[in-house]
Formats: C-alpha cells, structure tokens, sequence
C-alpha cells in the first residue's frame, strides 16, 4: 500500500509539472490582458507539431528544436494579439468569445495541413529509473526535468528582470502600471506571446509521451482551466499550488477509485470552489 | 444597444411589413424547391434557431452560457427515456424534456448566477463537462458512448411525422411558438426588468428590481427552450449521445448567438437562418467550414458588435451621419 501511494505521489507530481506550464500562461494572459483564452490548448498543439516538425522533418536536435518553438510561440502570441485581442481590450466576454473563434482557426487549420490522424514522434530517451519497486519512465523524467528547468527560467525573469516587473504590475494594476510608465503596446503581446510561448513548449515536451495530431490540444486546456479556476484567475502562485494539487488529487483517485472518477471528483471541486470561492484558492477578489 | 435593437424591430410598419415577408419567402424555399435535402437544412435552421433563442433569453439578463447543450441534453434524455422506457407520447415528451430542463437550471441557477461575465461562463463551461461525464458513467440510462440510436420519430396525436416534408410544418410552428414567447417577453414587463438588469446591475437592484429572482428567472426559461430544442432534436435525428450534447454544441450555439446579435430580438434567428446553411454553400471547401465560421465570429465582434440583425440599424446610422 505505502508503495502505491509513493508512486501516485512521484505520478502526481509529474501530472501537476505539466499542467502548471499550460496553467501559467493561462493565468497570466488573462492576468495581464484578462482574456480568458479558449485558444490556449490550441497552441500546445502547435508546439506538439512544431517539435515534430523540427525534430523528424529537419532533424534538429530535441533542446535547438524546443528553443525554437518558443521563439515562434512567441511571435505567434505577439501576431493574434494585434489581429484578434487587441480590439476587444475592454471587453472581458468579446474577447473570450473572440478565442473561441480562434481556436477553431487553428484547430482545423492543423487539421488542413497534417491531416486528422496521430503521428507518432520518435522516443527520445528510452529505459526507466527504479527505486526498490518505484518505476518512473525516462522520457517522463526528461519531461519533468525540461519543464522545471523552464519553469525555473520563468520564474527568474518574471521576478528579477524589468519587463517581468512590468508584467507583474500590469497583472496588480493597469493603470497604476502604465501612468508609472509600463508600455502597454509591448507589454500586451509580450505577456500573450510568452504564455503562449508556455503552452508550446508543453506541447513540445509531451510529444514524445502523447504523440501528435490536431486535437490534442483540448485535454490540456481543460486542465489549465480547471488549475487557474481552483488557484484564481490571474494569480501565479495560486495556479502553482493548484496545479500540483490536481496533479496529486487525479493520481490518487485513478490509482484507488477510477480514471473517470477522477475527472468528476475535480469537476466537482472546480464548481464547489467557484461557488465558495469564486476568485480561487489564492486569487483576489474581482474589485 | 438594446434601444436601437428595438427601433429596428418595431420601427416604421412598412419595414417590419418587408421584414415579414422576407421571412416568410424564405420558410417557403423548401416547398418551391421540393428538395427533401432543403427540406432537412430548413428543419434543421428551425431547431438551431429555437435553442440558440433559449441562449438568448439567458443573454438577455447579461449572462452567457456555455452549458447550453447539456440543458439541450437533458431535455434529450428525459423526452427520450419518457418515451421509450414509459411510453408516453412525443408530444407529451418534448414539453417533458423543456420542463426536467427548466427545473435543473431553476435549482443551480440560484447560487450559479452569483457569478458574472467570464467566472459564469467558466463554470457553465465545467458544467456542461461534468454533464458529459456524469452521463458516461451512466450507460444504463445514456446508452454510454455508443449512444441510443433508433429513438422513436416526432409523432402528433398517433400520426408519425415519418418523412421531411411532414416534420418541417412542425418544425414551423414550433419555432412560431418559441419566437412568440421571445417577443411576449422581450415587449412585456418582464423584458423591460432583464433589460435593466443587463444594462446596469446595481442600478436594477436599487430602483427595487430582484435581480437575482430576474436572473434566475431568465435562465430557467432559456434553459427549458433548450430543452424542448433537444428533445426536438434527438426525436428528428433518431440518434443521441453524451458527445452529441458536448463543449463544441454548446460553442455553436454562441456562434450563431453572435453573429445573429447578442441582445436583438431576431438575433437568434438572423444567425440560425445564416450559419447553419452555410456549409451548404461551401460545398466544395468544406474543411475550411470550420475556419470560416471562426474567421466570421471574430469579424461579428469586431465589427457588427451588435451582429446581423443589428446591422439594418448600424448602416441607417451612418447614412444619417452623411
């Protein structure tokens, strides 16, 4: 028994790494713009395709190809913000709607252009880490890895650098940001492009668990919602503690009970949470 | 907004005069055609049109669901179960279906519409998620993922509407009826009260109006139009499942809400009559279907914030400014 509850703790924290990359770059779009993105799920999927592309198409190497996802994620995030959010910048509901709109854009985009069916990407580490009778797969462990390394980068440039100063007052106060001389017109697509940037490379880094295909994208974004609802829309901190508590709660609930009590258990903490607590386990209250 | 909605519809006769027969014109196509395949697209509009109503009515009061489809769901299911395991007649299941739909949304209404703006529409959202779930686990009563096909046809007093061509009258006045329930509250007092909440919340409530019983209110008859349009649906179609009452139904009916005008009157129906034949005309690209009902979603917002049925007024506007 305590050897199952180990392995549900290392599958749970695993689960919740993964799903703080897609619930920070959730959170802190709308934090900064307070756009709800529904497109948001759409982008790891991209970063899936674009990981393919680079690694079996053009034979990159795995790390050169991730980097330069991101960096296309990026411009990406600074383009629909000019062509689809900016107009709706007061208009909390126009722009939600707007991103519903353009997910399907993308989706059938993807759809267009690769085609409806899996594909798989090649293993890019093989084997299994043991200890005594714990088992974590390699390929997750790299996953796991990568995705603390950035998530650790992140952190430091939002903490320690000008323009993650900014993004963290425009998240605290617009206008109180912009007359201390935080420029919007960067900011905006900064702040969009980076948190796409987020979900891309999670998309990049769970190719080679998941595979790929053009509707992949929407299991994360129900999971980046759940975290960012449960932790407050636009809190950071509170989509981290989040994030690992779903992780945990969906590991423990499939390892004892069942994988589709699992998803109901969380619906149902999600609406009790909104009801109770509609700000979220650490979010402030709407002004 | 709401006001210039209003002149438009009921504005000079003569335009309302042209927009009536324009509408009755076209409700006449499939009979000029007599194309059982106009026949189906026109059923299909008159289905689209009464649930994207519903989402109207809840729109109305300032709200927006995404939990559409599963109320359009429930009433599925109850019509369906009511008539296949009870044997009760359809007509008596569809009204069935709207009322099971009604009562659901009138009990989680009350601490749901706590919420606003994008927090209402997150929940509804994990609702309509947790419908789908809730209705995997129970295939006993759902028929699971693969369904209950072979669902009985529409049947009025014994006679079954077997074919197109008999159901689509129904279909007709079915949606008369559902467009009349609009326009009686849109024009009655209660229109006045969800006008006053949408626009201003607070001010509602301190000139004495009971928001929350108003909110509620709205949301439980929108709810019941979805349900009697689900039901409408799974006896037309003859095949129901937890998937077909999904995030993506649900996203369609915003669609067509839109586009049609968010808070006009006709709004449901401009945006029904427009999209749901749409794929029709795109025949020959139809996986770009999909991207250009995105593309026309953005471009609405963007530019006809109001939507199609606001557009007669917002051009008149700027003639007048000419």
């Amino acid at each position: 028994m305590s050897f199952l509850i180990a392995q549900s703790l290392i599958n749970g924290v695993i689960l919740g790494t993964l799903y703080l990359l897609m619930a920070i770059g959730f959170t802190l779009a709308f934090g900064v713009m307070r756009i709800v993105n529904f497109a948001h799920g759409e982008f790891y999927m991209i970063g899936a395709f674009c990981a393919l592309i680079g690694v079996t198409w053009l034979g990159l190497p795995y790390p050169v190809t991730l980097a330069l996802t991101i960096v296309f994620a990026i411009l990406m995030g600074a383009v629909v913000e000019r062509l689809v959010f900016r107009p709706f910048r007061n208009d909390e509901l126009s722009g939600m709607i707007a991103s519903l709109g353009l997910a399907m854009i993308l989706q059938h985009g993807a759809l267009i252009l690769f085609g409806p069916d899996p594909q798989a990407f090649p293993a890019m580490v093989t084997g299994v880490f043991k200890w005594g009778a714990l088992i974590v797969p390699k390929s997750r462990a790299l996953a796991l890895g990568i995705g603390i390394v950035i998530l650790l980068i992140f952190y430091l440039f939002l903490m320690h650098t000008r323009h993650g100063r900014a993004l963290r007052a425009l998240v605290q106060d617009q206008e109180v940001a912009a007359v201390f001389g935080v420029r919007l017109e960067i900011m905006y697509p900064l702040g969009l492009g980076l948190g796409i940037a987020l979900a891309a490379v999670a998309g990049g880094l769970m190719a080679p668990l998941f595979g790929v295909s053009p509707f992949i994208g929407a299991t994360p974004l129900l999971k980046a919602f759940i975290v960012v609802i449960l932790g407050g829309l636009g809190s950071i901190p509170g989509a981290a503690l989040a994030a690992i508590l779903l992780g945990l709660i969906e590991s423990f609930t499939s390892s004892f009970i069942s994988a589709s009590a699992a998803d109901i258990v969380t619906f149902a903490l999600v609406i009790g949470v909104l009801l109770v607590r509609p700000a979220g386990l650490l979010g402030r209250a709407e002004a | 907004m709401s006001s210039a909605v209003t002149r438009t519809a009921s504005g000079p006769g003569a335009m309302a005069l042209l927009w009536a027969v324009a509408l009755v014109a076209v409700a006449l196509i499939p009979w000029i055609t007599g194309s059982t395949f106009h026949f189906h697209i026109a059923i299909m509009v008159c289905i689209s049109a009464m649930a994207t109503g519903g989402l109207a009515v809840t729109a109305w009061v300032g709200q927006l669901s995404l939990a559409h489809a599963a109320f359009a769901g429930i009433g599925a299911y109850t019509s369906v179960l009511l008539v296949t395991r009870l044997d009760l007649p359809v007509l008596l299941g569809l009204p069935a279906g709207a009322l099971v739909a009604g009562g659901v949304a009138f009990v989680i209404g009350a601490p749901l519409l706590r919420l606003r703006g994008v927090y209402f529409v997150l929940i509804t959202f994990a609702l309509n998620e947790l419908f789908r779930l809730i209705m995997l686990e129970i295939p006993e009563y759902s028929g699971g993922s693969s369904g209950i096909a072979g669902i009985p046809k529409l049947s009025i007093f014994g006679a079954t509407l077997s074919s197109y061509e008999a159901v689509y009258p129904f279909a007709l006045v079915c949606l008369a009826l559902v467009m009349g329930l609009l326009v009686l509250i849109r024009k009655g007092q209660l229109g006045r009260r969800f006008g006053a909440v949408e626009e201003n919340l607070a001010l509602a409530e301190a000139s004495g109006i009971p928001t929350a019983r108003t909110q509620n209110l709205a949301f439980t008859i929108g709810s019941a139009i979805a349900g009697f349009a689900g039901a409408f649906l799974a006896h037309y179609v003859g095949f129901i499942s937890p998937e077909t009452f999904g995030f993506q139904l649900s996203v369609s009916y915003v669609i067509m809400l839109v586009t049609g005008g968010r808070l006009a009157l006709w709004g449901p129906l401009v945006g029904a009559l427009f999209l749901t034949p749409l794929p029709e005309f795109l025949r020959g690209a139809v996986e770009y279907q999909h991207i250009i009902y995105g593309v026309i979603l953005i471009a609405v917002l963007r530019f006809l914030p109001q939507g199609l049925a606001g557009l007669p007024a917002q051009l008149s506007r700027k003639e007048g400014r000419a």
